[in-house]
Order: structure tokens, then sequence, then C-alpha cells
């Protein structure tokens, strides 16, 4: 199984608290994806100055997401790293798959959760998957007239990369899709 | 005790500069305070542009017999009730029925308005001139030819310039040949060079008894008269020495020059309101240029008693300086950019009257259930449902609603073929659906211009039955496919979606989870509540209290892409709700467009790369 390459920009964080105050301190955020694979790497931004509202980082971190992750956990951590003052899960299924061709520069946003599991302010990244040349418009898709009600399910995967010419699909995260369908 | 009941936090907000690209409400006396105080409320500005007209005709009527006619233009506005309103003239040029005209006429373009314009032109009897043209009765002149057409037909094309034929009052040519008028419109702006200046401060002064100066930095400009006029402010940072604050933007439009000094002052935040300055020094745009490039800080003066200055330790440093290209929107559509319409209609109405019949409740238990249930849709062959249809042609509030938004967005699509469905109703004895073509077809779901809406609606009421629930989840979905899968093939096209409802959502979570997934999309939502609703759900999806949604997987809203109004705020103001409606259109697409730099098409030439997504 190949791993993909992802893009992340961090931008900022807003509403961080700490002690029931407003966080001012250096902080730097940690990303890293949840595939239980001995190669999954620790990346981290470097550290920063709290402005007025949060800090702000963007900095861009090229990820090697391995086909088995599901989510991409970042955690914004205090000065010395002792403590995590925020935590996202992020679904790969966010920005892979959708409407939306491969490479689009998707801009997302999270709420973070304390150690305690406490809602702690909102995290802004941008996302864009690395694709490889000439596998660009592999997935254009007309957009499907006829009962409107049939959205077009076809989710794939990564691009059939490999010699063996098998696509290998990734079952996206199908928690964030409507429960209603018609 | 000014502290107690002033809007502190506002007080604290960063004021003015280019960041939002909005600009003071300067309508004249004819608009709608209501509606203004309604938007203000919302803290939403209307995005209006100045534009000049530059007029110029061929092959004009002569109507001296010496000479040639002596031409000149009066254009008008033709206002809501018919009524015309003069915006300006040229000069008389002499003798010529080519002419080309100097005098340029601003007229300010409101996106969220159909303005029709009117131009007629005279010819100016020798008599009178070296008269001042605005005092000219115009009774008094020899009439050459009216023409007439949309702003936006003007500003739509590439070229912005537009070649009318001229006819006569009545509006018919007969045999004469009146001639043409070009008119060619232009943006006032100066320049659309935009500055982003981060400021950081050390070593400030310490102006609080108990704890450190909350500081903030205020830019003004120094007008000819000696004084200065702010032009922004930064956020405050509390409690601190050494803030750090968010980036300003400052357009060219604001400065004037990059060498024009500009007096940049550093307060000390009082909730009172008195500020106390900490120090202030006066630096040209050029001047913050090169500190930024040297990375050296300039320090602080203050003003002391004696009437001298003293240096102060408190240091102003530069930590960015950015210059680029601000768009408008007009640029943008006028290099090919589209809107493209899509509309949403409400099918539900009195879906449990089997059940509650069934189980016998008493009569009113079951107006009670029914009035909760979005019974206001009823009936549509009675007289009090919402979706009446008048014989006489008086329009419903769902076909108000669609005409007055397709109206003005059908200029800005170009192919007027608009995705409609309706939601909450059940076709052809079929299950409830909640995304179902307008127009009862399985396979087209596009309708031809608004007329195509009116009509596929009219005949769907027949078709369809009205039922429930309330569900918006589907209907975003689907137009978040479509904006999504345009990209595709290119990224100048905008969805805008157009929701009428008469009722409250059953599922706001489902449509919450809908609306945060498209809000990273090319999409708008605009929602229109009709009937006598509680609305309250549809302000939180509105979310302009700064709120961002939240979806059930943890994830929030990118940007803010819903606008709501309900329909009766403003039942009899001229200008209508709909139109408060289509104000933050503009600033929404710009939004999205310039966090992902994509320029207007013609810029684009120039680049070697690909276009970003």
């Amino acid at each position: 199984m190949t791993s993909r390459h992802v893009e992340i920009t961090v931008i900022s964080a807003e509403n961080l608290q700490s002690n029931r105050k407003p966080f001012k301190k250096n902080s730097f955020v940690t990303v890293r994806t949840d595939a239980a694979v001995s190669t999954s790497k620790l990346y981290r931004t470097a550290e920063t100055d709290c402005e007025g509202s949060g800090p702000r980082w963007n900095e861009k971190i090229e990820v090697e997401l391995p086909a088995q992750a599901r989510n991409l956990i970042l955690e914004v951590q205090c000065k010395n790293g002792a403590r995590t003052i925020g935590a996202a899960s992020i679904p790969v299924s966010d920005f892979i798959g959708g409407w939306v061709p491969e490479n689009y520069l998707h801009f997302l946003s999270y709420r973070l959760r304390d150690e305690r599991g406490v809602r702690n302010g909102i995290i802004n990244i941008s996302v864009r998957m690395k694709v490889p040349e000439g596998l660009m418009s592999t997935y254009a898709r007309k957009v499907t007239s006829g009962f409107a009600t049939t959205s077009s399910q076809t989710k794939v995967g990564y691009p059939a990369v490999e010699n063996s010419g098998v696509a290998t699909g990734v079952p996206l995260n199908w928690n964030s899709y409507p429960r209603v369908q018609y | 005790m000014g502290g107690c009941f002033s809007d502190v936090k506002g007080g604290k907000q960063a004021v003015g500069g280019a960041h939002h690209q909005e600009r003071p409400i300067n309508r004249d006396a004819d608009s709608n305070d209501a509606v203004e105080l309604f938007n203000r409320s919302r803290g939403v500005f209307p995005l209006h542009t100045s534009l000049e007209l530059s007029l110029s005709a061929t092959n004009l009527l002569d109507r001296d017999i010496m000479s040639k006619s002596d031409p000149m233009v009066v254009v008008y506005v033709k206002k809501g009730h018919g009524k015309l309103e003069e915006l300006g003239r040229t000069e008389v040029i002499l003798n010529s029925l080519n002419p080309v005209w100097i005098e340029k006429i601003t007229v300010s373009y409101q996106f969220e308005v159909v303005q029709p314009l009117i131009f007629h032109i005279y010819d100016v009897d020798t008599k009178y001139h070296n008269v001042n043209v605005k005092t000219l009765k115009l009774e008094d002149q020899e009439f050459l030819g009216e023409g007439s057409c949309v702003l936006s037909e003007i500003v739509t094309k590439q070229s912005r310039r537009l070649t009318l034929n001229l006819h006569n009052r009545s509006g018919r040519r007969g045999l004469r040949n009146f001639g043409t008028l070009t008119v060619h419109a232009e943006e006032t702006m100066a320049s659309k060079s935009v500055v982003e200046i981060k400021f950081h401060c050390s070593q400030l002064e310490n102006k609080d008894l108990f704890s450190k100066s909350d500081p903030f930095l205020r830019v003004s400009r120094i007008v000819e008269s000696g004084g200065s006029v702010p032009i922004c402010k930064t956020e405050v940072v509390d409690n601190n020495l050494n803030p750090i604050w968010k980036p300003l933007s400052l357009s060219m439009q604001q400065f004037g020059s990059k060498d024009n000094p500009l007096v940049i002052e550093c307060f000390d935040f009082n909730s009172n309101g008195n500020h106390v300055l900490i120090g202030k020094l006066q630096k040209s745009v050029a001047d913050l240029e090169r500190l930024y490039k040297e990375r050296s800080g300039v320090n602080f003066v203050v003003p002391s008693s004696h009437g001298h200055e003293k240096v102060s330790k408190g240091q102003l440093f530069v930590d960015q300086f950015n210059e680029k290209q601000q768009f408008s929107f007009l640029d943008y559509i006028s290099s090919g950019f589209e809107l493209n319409f899509m509309v949403a209609v409400d099918f539900t109405g009195k879906q449990c009257v089997v059940f509650s019949k069934c189980l016998s409740f008493p009569m009113y238990l079951h107006d009670l259930i029914l009035n909760f249930l979005t019974a206001s849709n009823g009936n549509p062959q009675q007289h009090d449902s919402l979706h009446y249809i008048d014989p006489y042609g008086r329009l419903n509030s769902y076909q108000q609603a669609i005409m007055e938004v397709g109206e003005v967005i059908q200029f800005y699509d170009a192919d007027k073929r608009f995705p409609a469905w309706g939601f909450g109703g059940r076709t052809a004895g079929g299950p409830v659906s909640h995304c179902f073509n307008l127009d009862g077809t399985a396979t087209g779901f596009e309708v031809e211009g608004v007329q195509g809406i009116m009509t596929a609606y009219a005949s769907a009421l027949h078709n369809v039955s009205l039922s429930g629930p309330t569900l918006f989840g589907p209907v975003v979905n689907r137009a978040a496919e479509i904006a999504g899968n345009s990209l595709f093939h290119n990224n100048n096209k905008y969805y805008v979606l157009l929701i009428i409802t008469d009722g409250i959502l059953t599922d706001l979570q489902e449509t919450t989870d809908a609306l945060v997934r498209a809000s990273d999309l090319p999409l708008s939502i605009l929602v229109v509540g009709v009937g006598s609703a509680d609305f309250k759900q549809m302000e939180i999806l509105d979310a302009d209290n700064g709120q961002r949604l939240s979806s059930s997987t943890g994830r929030v809203a990118t940007r803010d892409i819903v606008q709501f109004v309900p329909m009766r705020e403003v039942q009899s103001g001229r200008i209508s709700a709909v139109q408060s409606l289509l104000e933050e259109l503009p600033g929404q697409f710009l939004s999205y467009m310039r966090c992902r730099d994509i320029m207007p098409l013609t810029d684009r030439a120039a680049q070697s790369s690909a276009p970003q997504l």
C-alpha cells in the first residue's frame, strides 16, 4: 500500500483557553495520522506568539498519509510540550473524495478539545492533496442529471498508480455524510 | 459608570482600512430606513461601487439648419414607480453628429437592484451655449433621441462598453435613423493596490494602574488643511506592553500615494472611551516598507507638557508588508465570472391530517398540531395558503421572492438555465421527496429563465401534494454537489441557491451539517422566510452574530454562506427584503475568490502557473 502526500497549512487557532483564562503563551502544533504503522511520523510547526485573538502559524507541512490512515490528528501544544491545549481529529474523508477535484485547496476549521474532552477553541487549516502528474482529471464527472435525488455516490480512493492496475480504494469515513439520502 | 453599559467589545474591534471592502451607505432619500437599520444591526454594509459613464454617439439627427446639431446627453435612472431620476448631464459638444463627450456621469452601481438607465440626447440651441448645462431647461431643447439599457448589461460585458440604438420617445424608430449611443463604464477607484501591514510594538509605556496598558494603533492621513483624518484602527490587545496586532489592510485610495505622510498613534484603551495616548509618529507607506525590509524599529514620540516632544522607549516594528491587487466584484464579473442561480421551493404542508383524525384527537388539539407542522402552506387552492396562485395575477410570496432574486441574478448567469427543485412534497403518489425536480420530469432539473421557474412552480402545485417534514439537507447537498463538480471544468462559476420556505426546520443539525460541508465551496445560500412563523432557527443558520456553524463531526463552517431574511419584516418598504439578501452576496463571492488568490480571468494570462482551485 502506498502512501499519499498531503500539504497541510496550519493557519491559526482562536478562542483558546487555559485554566479558564484566555491562552496567551507561545504554542506550536503537532500533526500526525492515526495509522498504526511504525513509519507513522510526527510533524510539528514552529512556535509562535499569540496575536490578538490567537496564535497564527501559517506554516505549510507536507505529511505522508498512509493508505490505512483514517484521521489526521492535530494538537496545539504549549511551549515546552508539556500540555495539550486542544486537539482535533480530522477525518481524511473531509478532503479526499467529495464533490471537488482531487487537488482542490480545502479551507477547513475544526473544534479543538482539551485533555478532558472539553471544547477549547477552533483551529483553521488548509489542505491540498498532492496529485501525481498526469492523473489530474481522471475523475471529471458530469453533473448528474436525472432524479436530482440520486447524488453521485461514487467516492473513489486513490488513483490507480500501481503497476498492477488495481485501484486501491480507501474506505472513507461516512460519519460526515447525511443519513437521509433520496 | 461608562464601562457598564457601553459596547466595550465592539469598541475594541479593528475598524476601517481596506479589510472588508465595504463602504458606508450612501443612498438617496428613496432608500428605506428600516432596511438600512436592519442591515446595519447585522453589520452588513451594502457593496456599492461608484462608476463613471463615458458617452459617445454616432449618426445623430441633424436639427440645425446651418450647421450640425450641438448635442448633450441627460442620463436618468428609472426608479421603482417608473419615475425618472436624473443622474447627470454631459457638456454640450458643438457642431457634431458623432460626438464624444468628456464629462462623465457618475452612477452608483448596486448589485442587488435592477438599475434601468435612460439616456436622452438633446440638441442645445445656440442661445444657450456658455450657460451651465445644469440650468438648461430641457423642454426648450430639441429632442434628438432616447436610448435605454440596464446597468448590469454594461458591466457584465468584458469591454464594459455597450452600444444602444436610439429611438424616439415612444420607443419606436419609424423610418428615421436616430443613430447610436455608446456607453462605457469605469470604476472610479484610483487604484486597486492594497497594502497589508502587520505591526508590533515593544516596550510601550504603562498607562494603567493595576495592570498593563491595553494598546491599539490608529492610522490617520494628513489632509491639506493640516489636520488628520483617521483611516483605520487595529483591535485592542489587552494587558500587553509588547503587543502584536492582526494585519491591517490599507487601500491606495485611502492613503493616496506611498509617500503621503501618515500619522500612527498608539493609545491605551479605556472602556470609558477616554483613551490615553501612549505615543505617536509620522511615517509614509514607503517608510513603513523600508522599516520592514531593514527589520528595524522606530521610536514613538510623546508630546510633553512643555510643548516639545519627548522620544519614548516604545518602538514600532513592521513584521509584514504585502502589496497586492485587490480586485472588485465588477472586475471578476466583467472578466467572465458567472453567478449561477438555483431555486428550491418548500412544498411542506399539512401532513398529519389522517394521523390525528384516526386517533380521534379533540379538534383543538388537532388544530394545534397542524399549526405546529408548518400548516401555513395549507391547501394551495385556498386564498389563505401561501402557495395560492391568484387568477388575477397577483404574485404570492413564493413567486415574489423568485422574481425579485431571479431578476437580479439572471444578468450574471450566461446560459439562463436554472436548476429548480422542490422539497417536502409528494410527487405522483410516491414517497415524500426532499429534492425533486420542479418541472416534474425525471431527467431535466434545469428550467429556462425566471419565467421557466414560475411555470414549473405553478405546474408543480397541481402535481405535487404538500407533505413534510421540512429538511434543507438534501437540497443543500445537491447544490453543493453541482458547485463542487463545476470545479472540474473551471473555477469562474459561483453558485447561489435560493431556498424559499414557510416554516421551521425539522432537523436543524442535519441542515447545519450540510451547510458546514458546503461552506468551503463556491456557493452562497439565500433563505427567504415567507408567512408568519417564528424563524428564530434560521437566524442561527445565518450566523451573523459571529458564531460559526458547527457540524456533528466537529467540523466548523469555513465561512458564513447563509443569509436569511423574513419576507414580512420589510413588507411595505420600497426596498424589499430580498434586496438586502443580495447585498451580502458580492462580499461572499469576493471572500471565496480572494482567500484562494483566484484573480479575474484577463489577469491570469500574465501568470504562468496553473490556476489554483
